[in-house]
């Protein structure tokens, strides 16, 4: 008997073995993705950057992925705790405060996949072996086009969508167009050349014209081979029926400099930004990359024109962008460029360089065209009786054009709710008291109803108020922020302004991005947030940045904020990390 | 020990070996059977054996497709482009959005010449698409419609038959005279033409016809319709009165389009008159959702004004901004007191207001008024020991800011009340 046990437990662990060997192997599957991953990570560090932080993290292969969370994690929490850059314009500050404000509630989204069903095969199938499956998933209506699009999802090679092309012309004797898009949909992902052309010749001989999506993949799959000028008439075609894309735009740029026709690409460029579309990062990359080969002051100029495009509508290149740019300045034969990443201090000085960044001050003209647009398109707009009445607005300018420019205008609502477990007037007089400290010249702006009295409102310590600074009392249903930005920008471009409000709602209203531009810029130069409060004792502003976050340069020095590829950065919020290019 | 486990060792791999050796002559007389009947043997091992002939030979197999597509001659299109530089803009359009439909995409299959225009009016592409998956979607709509009704059809003709095979001709007999419908429009008729005369009045403000996109104004059209419908339905019906309607403005035409004739038999007062001209000022409530004060009770000494607006963008306040034009009172829904409010805008359709009014008038009771609120914006009705606490402290709140005007029976109600408790209590 025991003998028995002996070689039934030999024969288990033999067993085992042998499984066991097979384990490795289902990992290597892995393998490629996670080597793809590590290509793209150290290739964009490959300059290399003064911060020590960042050579750190060229070290490490293994457990990328861990790692790269791990410091995702440790930046966002030193940036919470360190008070230096902070402010409420600066890039992730949104996310910040979201996750501060619900930790306990913090997202475990399990990605669930319901296409996941259609796997496509690893290996191209027989004709009969495909009308097998297509039973097999009999109630899927339209089975060819998912499963090409499974295909696309997990980048099947096309040998075996071919296969399927294959079983449907056998079975119908024709391909549809929406299967041919998706296939070439596939073979531009594969980057297959000759499937390409020949995808082309078979959509020209049997269908006159195309539609946009087809265009748009010819001509990402022809503008990286021989035949990339076909790409620039596919884009004539898109034309006449509708404006391209910018990534239409992009690919044919990108063809363009591929294949060295340089005037041809900065045509293109012009063309598209004459048709108001903002070209992607990839495409100014691609400019940035292709210009390191060509020493040519024309083209010089022509990148020069890039980088002022930039700074004119507030571009900001991400990690990557910002390489190509520094390895551009750097490949500069005789102008000996020096490039480094930093960040600016808050009174705009440049730690690497010392030189101080430009002013965020808006000059008198854009100033007033600010001031204009916004009474007319905020407070008035197409209605003044939305936001208040035109009696209140007269009494509301009555009220300021007596009174000398102020110093500081406070929004007294948003101010007193700064934290619920206070309050409120308690909240307002400590922040009023605390400001008059300094002998500024103040306006709080505030609704009727805080004067009734109340728990909230207790009538001595708004009494006590109102002796230290000017008071305005709107309607209880007119809103008060637009009274706030009138009055700020009437007091001058030294007045500043109070409040936590990030004031989207009234960048909104203004009718052309330009304006807008102005208005946050001016608002990050002037709005001062309340970011600590203790009562009694402690009451902290965040610093007011007086830099502007633009492309800048002054001849000899560039300086570029740049995206941070892990901090995703809201469209309110500012780039934090510069490029400092300094000629040596 | 150790010589008698070698020997162990030894037996149990023999008999091990020897079992395999079984095995594989089994094995191979499984194999062995089939590959004397089917000849493809070879066929199918050949792929694993040697790549190289196999991937060859599929190779050809594998651009067969090219060759069929090549094949099939060109798609024919009628269509001729003119010289006119318009006109081929048009036809390329068109034959654009062809071969959307060939992509899949939703597009609709005819599109009228009217429509065309519309859509080529649209300035970006996104509303363009948008525009196209619109009447993609009518167009399912009206041809799923259009085979349910044939397939009703059919089986009606198919019942007539057999009740005709089967009985014999002779007509159904019936001392009851048949009720048609007819009669019961002119007893609607009659009632509605009684509220003219007695009938509460309810305005509809028809002022913002600059505000909507003709997409909205469509919708608004078709909910002044339906509201039209309830209130002619209702028990005792509002009189109804369209204010601000300008003659050959959008309004006037879109519902004489979509009316008719009946248009000018309607039972309703329309007129290019504001409301402030029709009616005294202190009696009209403007209702708005972006009221700040809380509708108690319907008081039937008030006239409600509904502003007859659809706003799928947002645009925030423009009812309570004409209300504070005019200086009216303003009050909206109390939807969050009754309500436990879930997710969409407080603002209803013209036709849910319409009901819920009508309710409320007839019988007072939030709770019942307020079931025509869409089901999907609330999770159900607050509790209701809150709720009562609730009324309570409105009550207690109107005593406060209303007691001079204290006209409402609610209020009253509540006011005695609390008379009573303070009378209790002392």
């Amino acid at each position: 008997m025991a003998h028995f046990c002996q070689t039934s437990n030999w024969v288990l662990q033999t067993s085992m073995k042998t499984y066991k060997i097979f384990y490795p192997i289902l990992h290597l599957h892995k393998l490629p993705t996670v080597f793809g991953c590590l290509l793209s990570t150290t290739l964009s560090w490959s300059a290399k950057p003064m911060d020590p932080k960042a050579i750190c993290k060229e070290s490490p292969w293994l457990k990328s992925r861990e790692k790269e969370d791990n410091l995702r994690q440790s930046r966002a929490e030193k940036d919470y705790f360190s008070p230096r850059p902070f402010n409420v314009f600066a890039a992730g500050a949104s996310k910040r405060r979201a996750t501060t404000q619900d930790t306990l509630t913090d997202v475990k989204k399990s990605i669930s996949s319901k296409k996941a069903i259609l796997c496509p095969p690893e290996k191209p199938l027989s004709v009969e072996e495909w009308a097998k499956m297509v039973e097999e998933y009999g109630e899927i209506r339209k089975f060819e086009e998912l499963m090409l699009e499974q295909m696309i999802a997990h980048h099947s090679p096309i040998d075996v969508a071919k296969s399927l092309l294959v079983a449907v012309a056998d079975r119908e004797g024709d391909i549809g167009y929406s299967l041919l898009v998706k296939y070439l949909a596939l073979c531009v992902s594969h980057k297959e050349v000759e499937e390409i052309y020949d995808i082309l010749d078979i959509m020209k001989t049997r269908y006159k014209v195309l539609e946009t999506s087809a265009y748009g993949l010819l001509i990402r799959g022809l503008s990286h081979s021989q035949r990339w000028k076909e790409a620039l008439l596919l884009l004539e075609e898109i034309k006449k029926v509708m404006t391209p894309t910018k990534g239409n735009y992009g690919d044919c740029i990108k063809g363009a400099l591929f294949n060295q026709d340089l005037s041809l690409a900065g045509e293109l460029f012009n063309e598209m930004v004459a048709k108001n579309l903002v070209p992607t990062l990839d495409t100014i990359q691609a400019f940035f990359d292709f210009g390191k080969s060509v020493m040519d002051d024309h083209w010089k100029t022509k990148i020069i024109h890039i980088l002022t495009y930039l700074r004119d509508n507030q571009v900001y290149p991400g990690e990557a962008q910002m390489q190509s740019i520094n390895q551009w300045f750097e490949s500069l034969p005789g102008e000996n460029w020096k490039g480094n990443l930093t960040t600016i201090k808050n009174s705009g000085q440049c730690p690497s360089c010392n030189r101080f960044l430009e002013n965020i001050d808006l000059s008198p003209e854009e100033y007033n065209i600010l001031k204009e647009r916004i009474i007319k398109d905020v407070i008035q707009g197409r209605d003044t009786f939305r936001k208040t009445t035109p009696e209140e607005l007269e009494e509301f300018q009555a009220f300021v054009n007596k009174r000398p420019p102020f110093d500081i205008v406070i929004d007294g609502l948003n101010v007193a709710k700064v934290s619920a477990r206070h309050n409120s007037s308690q909240i307002l007089l400590d922040v009023v008291l605390c400001l008059a400290k300094h002998n500024l010249r103040l306006l709080v702006l505030g609704r009727k109803h805080m004067l009734k009295g109340s728990r909230d409102w207790d009538r001595r310590n708004m009494a006590i108020m109102q002796k230290k600074a000017d008071f305005f009392f709107t309607e209880n249903v007119s809103e008060d922020d637009p009274f706030l930005l009138y009055a700020t920008l009437h007091s001058g471009s030294h007045c500043k302004f109070v409040t936590r409000d990030l004031l989207r709602d009234h960048k909104a209203c203004l009718p052309d991005s330009l304006t807008r531009r102005l208005f946050f810029k001016w608002q990050r130069g002037h709005q001062m947030v309340l970011s600590d409060y203790v009562p009694g004792k402690r009451i902290k502003f965040e610093p007011v940045l007086n830099y502007d976050t633009i492309v800048q340069t002054t001849g000899s020095t560039w300086h570029i904020p740049y995206d941070d590829s892990l901090l995703k950065r809201s469209s309110y919020e500012v780039p934090t990390k510069w490029l400092c290019l300094q000629q040596k | 020990m150790n010589i008698f486990n070698k020997h162990l060792f030894h037996a149990v791999r023999r008999l091990a070996f020897s079992s395999a050796v079984q095995d594989v002559i089994k094995r191979r007389l499984f194999f062995m059977k089939p590959c004397k009947v089917v000849t493809c043997r070879t066929f199918v091992l050949s792929p694993l054996l040697n790549k190289d002939s196999s991937s060859a030979s599929e190779k050809l197999d594998l651009d067969g497709w090219k060759h069929v597509m090549r094949s099939v001659p060109q798609e024919e299109t009628s269509e001729e482009t003119s010289g006119d530089d318009s006109d081929s803009n048009l036809a390329a359009t068109r034959e654009l959005i062809e071969m959307w439909r060939l992509l899949g995409k939703a597009v609709p299959e005819h599109i009228s010449e009217e429509q065309f225009k519309t859509l080529m009016e649209y300035p970006t592409k996104t509303s363009k698409r948008k525009y196209l998956k619109f009447l993609a979607i009518k167009e399912r709509v009206k041809r799923t419609q259009k085979e349910k009704q044939e397939k009703q059809k059919q089986v009606r003709e198919e019942e007539k038959r057999k009740a005709y095979e089967n009985n014999s001709s002779e007509p159904r007999n019936t001392f009851l005279m048949k009720f048609w419908s007819r009669s019961e429009d002119t007893f609607f008729h009659w009632r509605a033409a009684q509220s003219m005369i007695f009938g509460h009045p309810l305005v509809f403000d028809m002022a913002y016809e600059n505000y909507m996109s003709p997409r909205e104004m469509e919708n608004a059209v078709k909910q002044m319709m339906e509201s039209e419908g309830i209130n002619r339905k209702a028990m005792d019906p509002f009189h109804l009165h369209y204010c601000n309607l300008k003659t050959d403005g959008p309004y006037h035409k879109m519902f004489i389009k979509r009316y008719g004739e009946a248009w000018d038999k309607l039972f309703v007062t329309v007129t290019e008159k504001s409301h402030v001209e029709v009616f005294p000022q202190d009696q009209l409530v403007y209702l708005t959702a972006d009221s700040p004060n809380i509708m108690k009770t319907f008081e039937h000494d008030k006239i409600y004004i509904i502003g007859s607006l659809v706003d799928k963008s947002i645009q925030k306040g423009i009812s309570l901004a004409q209300a504070k034009r005019l200086n009216l009172a303003t009050a909206r829904l109390p939807l969050d007191q009754y309500l436990e409010w879930e997710e969409g805008a407080k603002n209803l359709t013209l036709d849910q207001m319409m009901a819920i009014l009508t309710t409320l008038r007839d019988t007072g009771d939030w709770m019942k008024a307020l079931q025509f609120v869409p089901k999907r914006k609330h999770s159900g009705f607050v509790d209701p020991a809150l709720y009562s606490k609730h009324q309570f402290t409105i009550g207690k709140k109107m005593k406060m800011t209303d007691q001079g005007k204290a006209c409402n029976q609610f209020a009253k109600n509540s006011f005695t009340r609390q008379i009573q408790r303070k009378w209790w209590e002392d």
